[in-house]
């Protein structure tokens, strides 16, 4: 499973909020990159965090270029709407007069699902998309938002598929569906850390994942791994008057130690509930996190893919 | 610090994305509260286990739960007040909107068992936060509580939270309703494009795109809800009137990485332009910065190469350890981090509408999931105020106050993201 990871066309980065999905989805975007492909970055929903990651800014309406191979796009469901309109009612005059209905802006803003859907769809769209010589893009990796949500947007071709009798809608789910659910094409790489919450959730993740959408699983990346070569408790205690400087680096000592024997627990935890290839990542001490910082990561994610690969092969 | 934050206010809500502790913070300010003679609650969305196992109440349910004060007095808390937890079941929620304000047991059914509504009710906009606001609304209204802390959804779309029950009732506002349902359900084509042109062009490509069976779903499911529209016009006047009212307050809670700051900019600001300004930011797993002395760190700041420096004192307090240079390598990265987030944070600050009150609460050794740990907090968000029960705080010892207003102005803004910023400001 590892080692073809970079042979999918779509690979969808999911987690709770706050465990580093924009950090892995750039590591993995780069390592598509740095391969000779044509990539692109996709974030779903809006904000500001890949930009963050990359130093760019937001790049709603046309991907932008990162760097040579990289693109990055922000997926918003309203702009995919209005965009998909335009290809299914292709006179321009007709669709602005939809677009710019105030029952249209009811119906965008109230319709259940809708945005999500759209959303997705466009991910689709981008994936078959030709130009010149073939698709015009390789790969494409996409941070979708936090768990809940990220889930409740996968889910949507499923629910249009099913909710809606033969007709437009339902032919494009299916298409949509099938792109999701095959492992040819697509992979799901959750993130965690190896904390309770973010653990809980991934577990709770992979059993709808596997259950419910059964969609195709790449690699589980653990994130902010601490590691010690010592327990927190011998960590030695200051000598009475000790400096402030010697205070405090047994305290640094102790946190770092304390923070390492907590993944190490909930990586126990994590490998025995979710039984997929794992890479983990280093907790980086840096000043400030970017683009270095991601290759930096990529670095021993690599190192780590590459043994999962061989792994395998035996 | 925060002790003015509990002490003027009845309704706390605790925002920001997730990932940041919220929900222990959330925990350790309505704890405080219970110390101190309040009728605390917190509402929380789905807790640590070991935090609702720690405070003895591990099936919470839709109803609060009093925490036992004997729980809190093995972990030396003593309550003047009382404290109740409870949690707000995710699945479900728009179940519960619809039982709550359906006109009749018949209506009910009737959506419940939608094809249409069984497939989407998940993805309700707004259904999640909006059941969290009405929970706060039915605590505010039993009068029960005189704290009442609660820890909002962790949505990526912060606003999601604020907007959701003008979103809910623009959803069953029977105008919608109207046009989009009832020239098909009682007149048919012709009287909708009479009525309408873009309407009735609307259906048409509807009506091919779904097929007429759905359409009629859609039809019933609509009809079905719009009986709802008037008891929940009402509930949000009340849930307006106190989110916005003086007894409520916003903290927002975040930590001092980018992305998660770039967030809570961005919240920030929006809270202040819908005129519910922030009465608090919570500073979490913040990591310490030294204040290193020029005679010995000549950068005035302990830097990658300080190593050897850092390894000779330990030797000359007598530590005998055999991880002598991995403690001296982990404490100058840890100076690296700590100066990182010091200049975000202090630039954060800046962005802050003047005299917000502002704390940082250190990254302690351990994550924080039982009583315990939320008094290992309380120091740091609202001060050395004597706590009910003298030495129960005890476990922070003094090197993990936090340091870093007075130190964060002596180093220059070095970081590339200063240099990205001012690139793009010109």
């Amino acid at each position: 499973m590892a080692h073809d990871l970079f042979e999918r066309r779509v690979l969808f980065v999911v987690g709770k909020g706050g465990v580093g999905k924009s950090t892995v989805a750039a590591l993995l975007a780069v390592a598509l990159a740095e391969r000779g492909k044509r990539v692109l970055l996709a974030q779903m929903g809006p904000g500001r965090r890949l930009g963050e990651v990359l130093g760019v800014a937001e790049a709603t309406d046309a991907p932008a270029e990162v760097f040579r191979g990289l693109c990055f796009l922000t997926i918003d469901g309203e702009s995919a709407l209005s965009e998909y309109l335009g290809l299914v009612l292709p006179v321009k005059r007709v669709q602005r007069m939809v677009v710019s209905s105030k029952l249209y802006r009811h119906f965008v803003a109230a319709a259940p699902g809708l945005k999500e859907l759209m959303t997705v769809g466009k991910i689709w769209y981008e994936e078959q998309l030709e130009s010149g010589r073939g698709r015009k893009w390789d790969a494409i990796v996409v941070d979708a938002p936090a768990t809940g949500h990220s889930l409740q947007y996968l889910r949507m071709p499923a629910a249009a598929h099913e909710a809606f009798g033969p007709g437009l809608v339902r032919r494009e789910a299916r298409k949509v569906l099938d792109l999701l659910e095959d492992p040819a094409r697509t992979a799901v790489c959750p993130v965690t850390t190896a904390e309770e919450m973010p653990v809980n959730e991934t577990h709770e993740m992979y059993a709808q994942l596997c259950d419910q959408l059964k969609m195709p699983l790449g690699v589980l990346f653990v994130n902010r791994v601490h590691t010690a070569p010592l327990a927190p408790d011998d960590v030695p205690t200051a000598p009475a008057g000790a400096s402030s400087l010697v205070v405090d680096v047994l305290r640094c000592g102790r946190e770092e130690a304390g923070w390492a024997a907590i993944n190490a627990h909930y990586l126990r935890r994590l490998r025995a509930a979710v039984p997929m290839p794992t890479v983990e990542l280093p907790f980086l001490c840096c000043e400030e996190f970017g683009l270095p910082e991601v290759r930096r990561l990529l670095g021993h994610a690599e190192r780590q893919l590459s043994t999962l690969a061989a792994e395998r092969a035996h | 610090m925060l002790e003015a934050l509990v002490r003027d206010h009845r309704v706390v809500i605790c925002v920001g994305s997730g990932g940041v502790g919220k929900t222990t913070t959330a925990a350790a300010i309505a704890l405080w509260g219970a110390e101190r003679g309040r009728h605390a609650v917190v509402l929380t969305i789905d807790p640590a286990r070991r935090l609702a196992d720690s405070l003895g109440v591990g099936a919470l349910g839709d109803e609060p739960r009093a925490v036992d004060p004997a729980v809190l007095a093995r972990h030396g808390v003593v309550a003047r007040g009382t404290l109740a937890a409870m949690m707000l079941d995710q699945k479900g929620a728009w179940d519960r909107l619809v039982a709550r304000h359906a006109p009749s047991d018949e209506v009910r059914e009737r959506i419940l068992r939608n094809r249409f509504y069984l497939n989407l009710s998940q993805s309700f906009a707004g259904s999640y936060e909006y059941m969290a606001i009405e929970q706060l609304c039915v605590l505010v209204e039993s009068g029960a509580y005189d704290l009442i802390v609660l820890d909002t959804p962790p949505t990526k779309h912060a606003l999601d939270f604020f907007e959701a029950p003008d979103r809910i009732r623009e959803f069953l506002d029977r105008r919608l309703v109207r046009w989009l349902v009832m020239p098909y359900l009682s007149r048919g084509w012709v009287a909708a494009k009479a009525m309408n042109r873009t309407a009735g062009f609307l259906f048409r490509k509807l009506e091919e795109a779904t097929g007429i069976a759905a359409l009629a779903e859609i039809s019933d499911f609509f009809s079905a809800m719009s009986g709802m529209f008037d008891a929940f016009s009402a509930r949000t006047e009340t849930i307006h009137a106190i989110l916005r009212a003086p007894s409520t307050a916003f903290v927002l809670v975040t930590g001092p990485e980018e992305q998660v700051l770039t967030e809570a900019e961005f919240f920030s600001a929006r809270m202040h332009v819908l005129r519910m300004p922030l009465k608090g930011v919570v500073f979490n797993r913040v990591h310490e910065e030294f204040p290193a002395d020029p005679a010995t760190f000549a950068a005035g700041t302990v830097v990658h190469g300080d190593e050897a420096k850092v390894d000779a004192a330990l030797a000359d307090a007598g530590v005998a350890t055999p991880h002598a240079s991995w403690l001296a390598s982990n404490f100058v990265d840890y100076q690296l981090l700590a100066r990182g987030e010091a200049l975000r944070m202090e630039q954060f600050r800046r962005g802050l509408p003047r005299r917000t009150p502002f704390v940082t609460v250190p990254n302690f050794d351990s994550d924080l999931h039982d009583v315990a740990g939320l008094t290992r907090m309380h120091r740091f968000l609202f001060g050395d105020i004597a706590p009910a029960s003298p030495g129960k705080v005890a476990a922070a010892s003094p090197g993990h106050e936090p340091t870093r207003a007075s130190t964060t102005n002596q180093h220059p803004p070095t970081l590339r993201r200063r240099a990205v910023k001012g690139r793009k400001s010109r």
